[in-house]
């Protein structure tokens, strides 16, 4: 028996190998075959002696892509990949993601700084991904006198009540949308007013004073601003006559509402800020002042859930401004069409010749579509993260004034302007543009 | 299918109520409530009106609950509510919620409910605001002045003349 390792068996030793490779194996036929593929059709293989000098050549005999190619197809048009992948969590969670880290470079760069430098090679590039196994590998501390129950189930509701948001924003025409509700606007504004109920709950339930106070700060800056984010909506809705968010995107394939409404368009841009909780509007959070306002008790995964959501919810925030002012997926198509000899000839490969059944696997219109909407919604995340580095915070009657007196007599005047485009006849069910 | 739907919704709306009214922390009691008004929100999806399902979520969950919860924390339960509850008073309105419930369930069981069958669709929530702007305009002109009027009434009562107004200019 050894000193070093006293516990050694062979058995656990044989086991833990096999686990690896079920796992190795696993992964590698889930998502390594299937990209391996998709990016392979797009590239320029090199022909060297008469044959392609690829490993993908042994794949491809290996996994036979003639009969997996139906079956991604199929899969790709379920619930299920509508809700995981792409309309829903994890392509949001990878823009949020990207967010993240786009964040804190950008904006350690407008205050001349380095910002992220050291994890991975270029440019601090893994930082998110050590910040992620730090906060997993992190202990939860639970306050002690804290209301357990609601304690735990308060970040899960966030995250949730973001993912629930981020499900009502199409992404292409064609139905890529998880909940195509015919009163998807409506359904937006619910959801948005579950978001002080669960932060006025969890920072009621951490028994602390920081998190108290930026509870109710939080309560008075998201319940007052909902009002003015509403009402700058009014003017899409008069002019376009439907709550169905794709109908909205559709109708604007001539013209962008923000041409026709920037005053609503603005307004909702700034009660979107303040819905966020972002600079200049952080007061929930504000860290010199309340430590970290309502997120202060959280530790761990806790925190990063947190996080995760409200990068989420930002996300939700610019794909909607997107949807509704900015014509969503509608621009010029520059996608490149799919190799027609592809799908006439197959592949060859020397002296093997792949025909595929089923190809394209998605069509260029689609993609052409989540280009432009990814295009549009990263410009817009791009000006949410940008007030961080220029303004100051504000104060909190400043802020309540600017919401109560300002934002909401600028909404009447932009629903004022929709009804005047309607009523001259320059817009609307029966207007000349 | 629908049927079990009902009956789940049914379930979570009443014992979220009797558990809104029953539970000893106040703030788990609004959370209660909240159960109920969403309960109330399903039944309203159930019976293919999602615009005022939204609305009931919006409106009821969205504001007054909340408005409910933040007065919940931030007043001392001891201060304000003083125990008047024993037992002949628990069970007299226990009894009177029976007779009431079991009135009201003979009133619309003998009123040829379940007699009825229809298969039409639903109204369309455009053609409810095609009516108010065509045939009932009188009326929501006069909603919407009450609701003008009772906006400037609450701006009214909530001002204060000891606040000068710099700190709004500044």
């Amino acid at each position: 028996m050894s000193t070093i390792a006293p516990k050694f068996r062979l058995s656990y030793f044989l086991k833990s190998i096999t686990d690896n490779a079920f796992w190795a194996i696993l992964l590698l036929t889930l998502i390594g075959l299937p990209f391996v593929q998709i990016i392979l059709f797009y590239l320029e293989l090199p022909v060297i002696g008469n044959r392609l000098l690829d490993p993908y050549l042994a794949l491809t005999i290996l996994a036979d892509p003639s009969r997996q190619i139906p079956l991604i197809k199929s899969l790709m048009q379920t619930e299920f990949f509508k809700i995981a992948a792409f309309p829903g969590f994890g392509f949001a969670a990878l823009l949020a993601a990207g967010t993240i880290f786009v964040e804190r470079k950008m904006l350690a760069k407008l205050q001349l700084r380095v910002g992220p430098f050291y994890c991975g090679k270029i440019e601090g590039i893994l930082q998110l991904m050590s910040d992620g196994i730090k906060l997993l590998s992190k202990e939860i501390i639970i306050p002690a006198k804290a209301d357990k129950p609601i304690f735990w189930a308060a970040p899960v509701l966030f995250v949730g009540t973001a993912a629930a948001f981020v499900s009502l924003i199409p992404a292409a025409r064609g139905g890529w949308v998880v909940a195509d509700a015919d009163v998807g606007l409506l359904a937006v504004f619910a959801i948005i007013g579950f978001f002080p109920v669960i932060t006025v709950l969890s920072a009621w339930s951490a028994n602390s004073k920081f998190p108290f106070i930026g509870g109710i700060r939080a309560l008075h800056q998201m319940v007052s601003f909902e009002i003015p984010l509403i009402l700058s909506v009014l003017g899409v809705v008069i002019l376009t006559g439907t709550l169905n968010l794709t109908e909205i995107v559709e109708s604007q394939y001539t013209y962008w509402w923000i041409i026709f409404l920037p005053i609503g368009a603005i307004v909702f841009f700034i009660a979107m800020l303040a819905e966020l909780e972002r600079i200049p509007f952080d007061l929930p959070e504000a860290e010199s002042e309340i430590v970290a306002g309502w997120l202060t008790e959280f530790s761990g995964m806790m925190y990063g859930l947190v996080q995760l959501g409200s990068y989420l919810k930002l996300y939700a925030f610019a794909g909607l401004f997107v949807v509704l002012f900015l014509g969503g997926w509608s621009g010029p198509n520059i996608w490149p069409p799919f190799p027609q000899e592809i799908i006439d000839k197959g592949i060859e490969m020397g002296p093997i010749t792949v025909r595929l059944p089923g190809l394209p696997l998605l069509d260029q219109q689609m993609l052409n579509d989540v280009l432009w909407f990814v295009v549009k919604t990263v410009g817009v995340i791009f000006f949410i993260l940008l007030p961080r580095g220029v303004f100051p915070r504000i104060r909190i009657d400043l802020l309540l004034h600017i919401g109560w007196y300002k934002l909401i007599g600028l909404s009447f005047v932009n629903i004022f302007i929709a009804l005047a485009l309607v009523y001259a006849g320059v817009l609307g069910p029966e207007g000349i543009l | 299918m629908a049927d079990a739907v009902f009956l789940g919704l049914a379930v979570i709306t009443i014992g979220s109520a009797i558990a809104a009214l029953e539970v000893r922390s106040l703030i788990y009691g609004s959370i209660a409530l909240m159960g109920t008004l969403g309960g109330i929100a399903g039944f309203f999806l159930l019976l293919d009106s999602p615009f005022v399902a939204m609305f009931q979520i919006a409106v009821y969950i969205g504001s007054i609950a909340v408005l409910i919860l933040f007065t919940v924390m931030l007043v001392r339960r001891q201060l304000i509510f003083i125990k008047i509850e024993d037992k002949r008073r628990r069970y007299a309105g226990i009894g009177l919620m029976l007779s009431l419930m079991m009135g009201l369930g003979a009133i619309i069981l003998s009123s040829g409910i379940k007699t009825v069958t229809t298969d039409e669709p639903p109204v369309d929530f455009r053609a409810i605001g095609a009516d108010f702007l065509t045939y009932y305009w009188p009326a929501l002109i006069l909603m919407g002045f009450i609701l003008a009027a009772s906006v400037i009434g609450a701006l009214t009562l909530a001002r204060r003349e000891d606040l000068t107004n710099d700190q709004h200019n500044a």
